[in-house]
């Protein structure tokens, strides 16, 4: 106990750290509803994949696949319009709304995959980055962003089967003859669901990890949307490089 | 009977029927069947009236390649309108190895006669094709009378006025192309080319779409409105899920668990039993089988999805889901998506795991450090 001293008894006249906002609102309002809605859409997709609750009764007096299938198609709506809402926003945000877009053509791209996947290989946690490193820019693009296009073309096309010439199906229905029928597309939409699921564990599990060992404010900046950096450096010098 | 017939080219159906002593009025009435078979409107019943008074029969040519002749055990039962009346008054059925009375030599010329003549420009007919074509090893698995399938098709599709594809076989490719396809069986749309072609799937299709489809391009003279992958609306505009009668329970939650169940009993839904209605657009709901006496949901088991590509493939028939296509992994994405989150968690555990060793060692390497 004696040994507190030094970094309670005064605050440094200078600030160690700076905080700079790198998640504005619209980023953090897509994140959360996003969350919401993966969330309810795995539920209700597998109880509509494999349906476990038998209602007792008369078929008129239950509603229960209804009701799930509605959930799904709604929180389906909330889903898509955010996906196409975070799309607008990597360009009419700020810097870190584009950071870790996989920019192939640039070798600056490449070599911030190296390091980050290197210092991840080494079970170290590489540069602190305001933005996504190289590496996260790379799954966010596989897994949301491709993966979410396969979700939304096929959740749409098979939510049009049951009006072909709708405008749902005229919009998406190119898709099942592309996939080989109607039951191959449900195939994908179902194993697609599962890359989220695993995605969304991984996801988590790094932000814990890189946020309680950096201690930058990572967890926190997706309600803050702020994140510290050392005060000595410029905001996001480790981004992208 | 079938003399008169067979020797009286460019006359009108209506022509025949009168010679067979069919009167005015029981000739509307077919007029008006016909149409509501057709699902036209009340208005529409004076243009099928007038096609079938005016318009010259069309011959019809119908061809056998790969395939089971199911569509045609399925065609001779139609009931509305009935296949004698189609066969023997509506079209001109002038080749159909199967059905027709002649044999050998003599059918073969009236094929090729009948391509003459439309090569001159003095006929016009239509193609009929059920089963496929082989095309591996120059389509020398499937041969009719020594030619290979797959220039007996080119060959007559090449004047043919449109190309109907009968049944699965002929749309998408059915049990013959199911992988790994050994024959290289392809649909006929794959075959030919520049032809229209109206595809009646189902393995095989419902004998009243079969006779329905004939009588509309026969009356009209043009193929009926198809949908993206070229089927007639008319017959193929639903899913058998929306017009099932098990529906509600499918709404309501209720599903037959084991084929003995209670639920099965109750008339509960097909779907975890494997039921392929959700993704199946056909009329089995609408038209029945066998004149309407039943059909499979009807009778308490699920649909197998004949009529849409790859069911042969997309197994099994008592599973909800396909199988994934990924190469070595036979199973449904549902085990592959546990097997993938388990690894997560493994993963995540062992990188953990690895942490601690890590700072574990740094931590001693520190203590030995000073300790020194």
């Amino acid at each position: 106990m004696s040994q507190i001293t030094a970094p309670y008894a005064a605050a440094p006249a200078e600030p160690i750290f700076k905080q700079e906002l790198v998640w504005q609102w619209p980023i953090r309002l897509f994140h959360w509803l996003n969350a919401l809605a993966f969330v309810v859409l795995f539920l209700t997709g597998l109880y509509i994949s494999d349906p476990i609750f038998s209602p007792a009764g008369e078929a008129y007096g239950n509603q229960t696949m209804g009701y799930v299938r509605m959930t799904h198609f709604i929180a389906a709506a909330v889903f898509t319009v955010g996906f196409f809402w975070r799309i607008c926003w990597f360009w009419l945000g700020n810097r870190y709304a584009r950071s870790g877009f996989p920019y192939v053509w640039r070798a600056r791209w490449w070599r911030n995959l190296v390091r980050q996947t290197w210092d991840y290989l080494r079970l170290d946690f590489g540069h602190v980055h305001m933005g996504h490193n190289a590496l996260a820019g790379l799954a966010y693009t596989l897994v949301p962003v491709i993966g979410g296009w396969v979700m939304i073309l096929t959740g749409l096309a098979l939510f049009g089967q049951s009006n072909p010439d709708g405008f749902w199906d005229s919009l998406c229905g190119w898709v099942i003859p592309m996939l080989g029928g109607g039951l191959r597309t449900h195939m994908w939409h179902h194993l697609v669901a599962w890359l989220f699921l695993v995605f969304a564990i991984v996801h988590v599990y790094i932000v814990v990890l890189d946020g309680t060992q950096q201690r930058n404010g990572l967890i926190s900046s997706m309600i803050s949307g702020r994140k510290f950096y050392p005060a000595d450096e410029k905001p996001g010098s480790h981004d992208e490089d | 009977m079938a003399d008169s017939l067979l020797s009286s080219p460019g006359l009108t159906t209506y022509d025949i029927l009168s010679r067979h002593g069919v009167s005015r009025r029981d000739f509307l009435s077919f007029c008006a069947i016909t149409a509501a078979s057709l699902g036209l409107e009340a208005q529409q019943v004076p243009a099928v009236v007038e096609a079938l008074e005016t318009k010259p029969r069309l011959p019809v040519i119908w061809l056998h390649g790969l395939e089971c002749t199911c569509c045609s055990e399925s065609f001779i039962r139609s009931s509305h309108p009935i296949a004698q009346d189609v066969v023997l008054n509506m079209i001109s059925l002038d080749y159909d190895d199967t059905l027709q009375a002649a044999a050998g030599h003599q059918v073969e010329q009236i094929r090729k006669d009948l391509i003459e003549q439309a090569k001159r420009g003095e006929t016009e007919y239509v193609l009929a094709v059920e089963g496929n074509a082989p095309t591996k090893d120059g389509g020398v698995y499937c041969t009719v009378a020594g030619e290979t399938f797959l220039d007996v098709l080119r060959e007559t599709a090449e004047h043919a006025k449109f190309v109907i594809a009968w049944g699965s076989c002929a749309c998408n490719g059915c049990v013959q192309a199911a992988a790994p396809n050994p024959t290289g069986a392809r649909p006929v749309h794959e075959c030919i080319t520049g032809k229209p072609i109206v595809k009646v799937p189902g393995c095989p299709p419902i004998a009243e779409v079969m006779t329905g489809v004939l009588t509309y391009v026969l009356t009209f003279g043009r193929l009926p409105e198809l949908d993206r992958v070229g089927r007639p609306k008319m017959f193929y505009k639903q899913r058998l899920h929306d017009k099932c009668l098990r529906r509600s329970f499918f709404d309501a939650g209720q599903f037959v668990e084991s084929w003995d169940d209670d639920g099965a009993r109750k008339g509960w839904c097909l779907y975890k039993m494997g039921c392929r209605g959700p993704t199946t657009y056909n009329s089995c709901a609408t038209f029945k089988w066998n004149g309407g006496v039943s059909w499979p949901i009807g009778s308490g088991h699920g649909c197998i999805g004949c009529s849409e590509e790859n069911f042969w493939d997309d197994g099994p028939f008592y599973s909800r889901l396909a199988k994934t296509p990924l190469p070595g992994i036979e199973a449904t994405p549902q085990k592959v998506g546990i097997a993938l989150t388990a690894a997560a968690g493994v993963g995540i555990a062992a990188h953990l795991a690895a942490l601690a060793i890590k700072r574990g060692r740094a931590a001693a390497t520190e203590n030995k450090a000073k300790e020194a």
